[in-house]
């Protein structure tokens, strides 16, 4: 009978895992603010305990049949009520004190901090490692002050880490900064279960699915990231993962993986994991659906109509020019919502996505000599026109 | 229940009921007697019925967002347009309640009805721009309904740019509808100023006023300063999104966190609009239904000025995140403590009015009780948003949401209901069941604390605000709290009935059923259309010793002490002078 409580506390366990009260502390930030939020509840509690005893304990010990007179017509005591008064106000500096002082903490960027750039759009993020590697997913070392520098591309966004604790608005038009540390390496999960979420993507056809995992196509659990400034339509869509490596070695052998398509990725298959991970499926569907951007069903080869009247062929280089300049041919009937892509795409990459789309229509010419191009170009579409 | 008697000898002072012709609510008749009105009382009336479908509509909306957030992919509204369709709900739900609602609520609707009476004077100082100021409240409302029925808003209540100049959907007809209801609002706080400040009757000095006037006194201040501001942010936001003059769209050069000092400039101090009438009502309530002298009037009164001041300073705390420097944000931190003393002040106050009282658990007195214990919540909980570590980590969560209604539902809303329920009696001469009247507060207290105190968990467990979806691991809080807002709407609505029921089956009401000591518990109940014959005379707001529970005719009235006459007869000899 014993040998089943480690049983029953573990399900127990399970039970009050869904009523814990913050998730797990991963930073540096995390403890001190985390102790700050227990003193105030505390404080909280030794004021709200009496004040509701008494509330009720008089309701119902004073409670005295209609026309019955009040024990005591008392007016004020004014020793009494500066006490209450001015009493609180020390408690109030303390509070005050204590969290300007971790505010500072948490707005002083340490020198010499490992940089990450983030440009929010929406409704996704792309993480700048420098050297022409973007991803959504933001990949950190562990112990390591990182710091941030995050634009938008077209309205506020908000960069949360619950785990982190760490928020900061991301205002379009100038740079935001934050910075934090993380102490919490993520674990790695088992070759296995790796290949057989592999095996699962691979063979349903859809993009990575973190919710259905609970880890990154690379086999890394992660900590969430969201968006927490509302944004629109898909604002609660806005989310990634934030994976921290136990060694800069580590981190860097992800970066060269993801940094470009490797030799033996066909363009078709490199331009669909663009689409789903730079942000193209939040607003292109490709069954035909209307989401804020047109389809790419049967987009390729066809006419397309633009808000000017006008109608332009679908081709390789409206793609492009789409990419870089999304507000120069917007079509008929979409807002031009759409952020530039330029300097974040290598040609490579758009030359990817572009032999992505054209999978997508019948209209497409058969024979397209994909040998022609270059694969894994360094340099970003934008500045190689300089 | 009763224990009262009257002394034997001592004269009754009561004004009785008031004759058909007199009764204001029958002493014209035809639509058009209400259309036109000038009287006080009615556009109170017709206040109270305007605010209660705007409240009626946006619960209903309320209840479409909990029933959506049931499951992590959203249950209520289904496919591509589902987030869509969840975003203009949650800011239809927002503007509605905040403009078309709490600012009008107690103000509006209790406060013309009451302020005069209260005064003893005949109507407010201006009775045309009252009518006036509702008809702009109507005119806003039909813009909001605008923006729904058009092109769906869904910017969120507070239009925060460059989302609002660049959504395609109606915000110009929204901003319109929020631009007419502050005139609205300006006009009804000029209208209380002017009234408060000139047409006291001789003998009430400011300091023998009743506190809902001081607290009404505070709010108009607010309401007259604060209001224009965002009147003008809104006319920038409309000409930026139609002449593009490039001072909150970046694209244009200009600031979108600008806008949000602008907003916040005004709406912060409108949150104190929403919460010192309330602060008004439970003074009152507490010390009539405790048959006792409010404790501390001075600081009571003091601190509801304090708080119309101090709400000024203090909107950057809406911004800790925004990124505006470290040296603002932490002197902004520093202001937002200073408020929360003058709040304290009075919730000490209340207890104290209480201890060794003569309490009567009446309906409204209930509402009262459980406006203390929300209040003290929402207020304590604003200690960890205002300390700026924990700001940083809760803000933008559902921590924040739990937190404001807390302030705003369990103070704002529990605050009017319990008034309506306190002046029921005055306002339509009914009573209304107390079985039911308590019943209701029962539901609604334990509906509204199921509801938003699991949201304090999922905000600091790191859910953000404004989700129409979410991660699996929030979904057994949100499902309580989903079932929450369920028993709060069955509260709400068992309340709606009670107080329906009485206007046709209720008994008639005495002048004074709670024993209050005010002035307008000394016109009948209803008033008639003049409020007084005369200027009554005034004491103190809050002095009992002469208010008698009279058990024979279910009532309070208000008894003099027995007064010999001088004698009749002439003396023997006339002096000489």
């Amino acid at each position: 009978m014993f040998a089943m409580l480690p049983g029953a506390f573990s399900l127990l366990g399970d039970q009050f895992k869904d009523y814990a009260w913050f998730p797990e502390q991963a930073s540096t930030f995390a403890e001190t603010n985390d102790w700050l939020y227990g003193v105030i509840t505390f404080i909280c509690f030794l004021f709200f305990i009496p004040i509701a005893g008494l509330l009720f304990y008089f309701a119902i010990r004073y409670r005295k049949p209609k026309g019955a007179k009040a024990e005591s017509q008392v007016a004020h005591n004014t020793k009494v009520e500066l006490i209450w008064s001015i009493a609180p106000s020390f408690v109030l500096i303390a509070l005050f004190y204590l969290g300007a002082r971790a505010y500072l903490d948490i707005r002083t960027v340490p020198e010499g901090s490992y940089e990450i750039g983030v440009q929010a759009f929406k409704w996704g993020w792309t993480m700048d490692y420098g050297r022409g590697t973007y991803n959504p997913e933001l990949h950190l070392v562990v112990n390591e002050p990182t710091k941030l520098t995050m634009k938008s591309s077209d309205v506020i966004h908000s960069l949360y880490i619950p785990a982190f604790r760490a928020k900061k608005d991301i205002v379009p038009g100038r740079y935001n900064y934050m910075w934090f540390q993380p102490t919490v390496a993520s674990e790695k999960v088992s070759e296995e279960e790796l290949a057989k979420a592999t095996q699962w993507t691979k063979e349903s056809g859809q993009g990575w699915n973190y919710e259905k995992w609970q880890f990154t196509e690379h086999g890394y659990r992660f900590f969430d990231l969201y968006c927490t400034e509302y944004c629109g339509t898909n604002h609660s869509e806005m989310q990634t993962v934030v994976v921290v490596h136990e060694t800069q070695e580590e981190l860097d052998a992800w970066i060269k993986e993801v940094s470009a398509r490797g030799s033996d990725v066909t363009p078709e298959a490199w331009g669909k994991l663009l689409y789903e991970r730079r942000g193209c499926q939040g607003c292109h569907s490709l069954d035909g659906s209307k989401l804020s951007g047109p389809s790419y069903k049967d987009a390729y080869g066809s006419k397309r109509k633009l808000q000017t009247g006008e109608e332009v062929l679908f081709d390789e280089n409206y793609v492009r020019e789409s990419i870089i300049n999304p507000k120069a041919k917007v079509a008929e009937g979409y807002a031009p919502v759409m952020p530039s892509f330029k300097g974040q795409l290598s040609d490579d990459d758009i030359y990817s996505i572009t032999e992505f789309i054209k999978t997508q229509s019948s209209n497409t010419p058969v024979a397209t000599p994909a040998t022609t191009q270059p694969a894994a170009d360094e340099s970003a579409a934008g500045e190689t026109k300089e | 229940m009763s224990a009262g008697s009257i002394p034997s000898g001592a004269q009754i002072r009561d004004p009785g009921y008031p004759t058909h012709s007199e009764n204001y609510l029958t002493n014209s008749k035809g639509i058009m007697s209400w259309i036109f009105t000038l009287d006080h009382k009615r556009i109170g009336v017709m206040y109270l019925i305007g605010v209660t479908c705007a409240f009626a509509f946006a619960g209903l909306l309320a209840l479409a967002i909990r029933l959506h957030l049931l499951s992590p992919d959203g249950a209520m509204f289904k496919g591509e347009n589902a987030n869509n369709i969840y975003n203009q709900v949650f800011t239809l739900h927002g503007a509605v309640m905040v403009f078309l609602f709490i600012i009008p609520s107690i103000p509006a609707a209790l406060g013309n009805f009451l302020v005069p009476v209260m005064l003893g004077a005949k109507d407010v100082a201006f009775p045309r721009l009252n009518l006036c100021s509702f008809y702009l409240w109507m005119i806003g409302a039909v813009f909001f309904l605008m923006a729904l029925l058009g092109s769906q808003l869904d910017t969120g209540w507070t239009f925060y740019t460059p989302y609002s100049t660049t959504t395609d959907t109606s915000v110009i007809a929204a901003t319109m509808g929020a631009f007419i209801l502050g005139f609205s609002s300006i006009f009804t706080g000029l209208n209380f100023i002017v009234t408060i400040n000139t047409m006291r009757p001789p003998g009430m000095t400011w300091f023998r006023m009743p506190l809902f006037l001081w607290a009404t006194y505070a709010t108009s201040i607010i309401q007259v300063l604060a209001t224009p501001v965002l009147g003008i942010t809104l006319l920038l936001l409309i000409a930026e999104r139609t002449m593009h003059i490039g001072i909150f769209d970046p694209e244009y050069n200009g600031d979108p966190v600008t806008f949000q000092h602008f907003f916040w400039f005004y709406s912060h101090p409108a949150v104190y609009i929403m919460i010192l009438p309330a602060f008004g009502v439970i003074s009152d309530l507490i010390s009539v239904h405790s048959h006792k002298r409010i404790f501390g009037y001075r600081f009571i009164a003091y601190s509801s000025i304090a708080i119309a001041l101090l709400g000024f300073l203090v909107w950057g705390h809406h911004m800790f995140t925004a990124g505006m420097s470290s040296l603002t944000t932490i002197i902004f931190s520093a202001l937002t403590f200073t408020v929360s003393v003058p709040s304290a002040i009075k919730v000490f106050n209340w207890l104290a009015t209480m201890y060794k009282g003569s309490i009567s658990l009446t309906t409204p007195m209930c509402y009262a009780i459980s406006f203390i214990f929300l209040f003290t919540i929402g207020g304590l909980t604003g200690l960890h948003l205002g300390t700026l570590a924990t700001d940083l980590h809760l803000h933008d969560t559902y921590f924040v949401v739990a937190h404001f209604h807390y302030v705003m539902v369990g103070g704002t809303l529990v605050a009017f209901i319990g008034g309506v329920f306190h002046w029921w009696p005055k306002m339509f001469g009914k009573m209304y069941s107390e079985l039911f009247g308590r019943l209701s507060c029962l539901i609604v207290f334990l509906g509204f604390n199921l509801t938003f105190l699991p949201q304090f968990v999922l905000g600091s467990r790191g859910m953000p605000r404004r989700y129409a979806t979410y991660d699996p691991e929030f979904q057994s809080l949100h499902v309580m709290s989903t079932y929450g807002a369920l028993l709060l709407g069955v509260g709400l609505t068992v309340a709606l009935f009670t107080l329906l029921y009485s206007l046709i089956w209720g008994k008639r009401a005495p002048a004074n059923p709670w024993g209050g000591a005010t002035l307008e518990w000394h016109c009948t109940s209803p008033p008639p259309f003049y409020n007084f014959e005369r200027a009554p005379s005034v004491g103190d707001p809050y002095e009992f010793g002469n208010v008698e529970w009279d058990s024979e005719d279910e009532r309070y009235v208000s008894t003099e002490p027995e007064r010999k006459l001088v004698p009749d007869e002439q003396p023997s000899e006339v002096p000489a002078h």
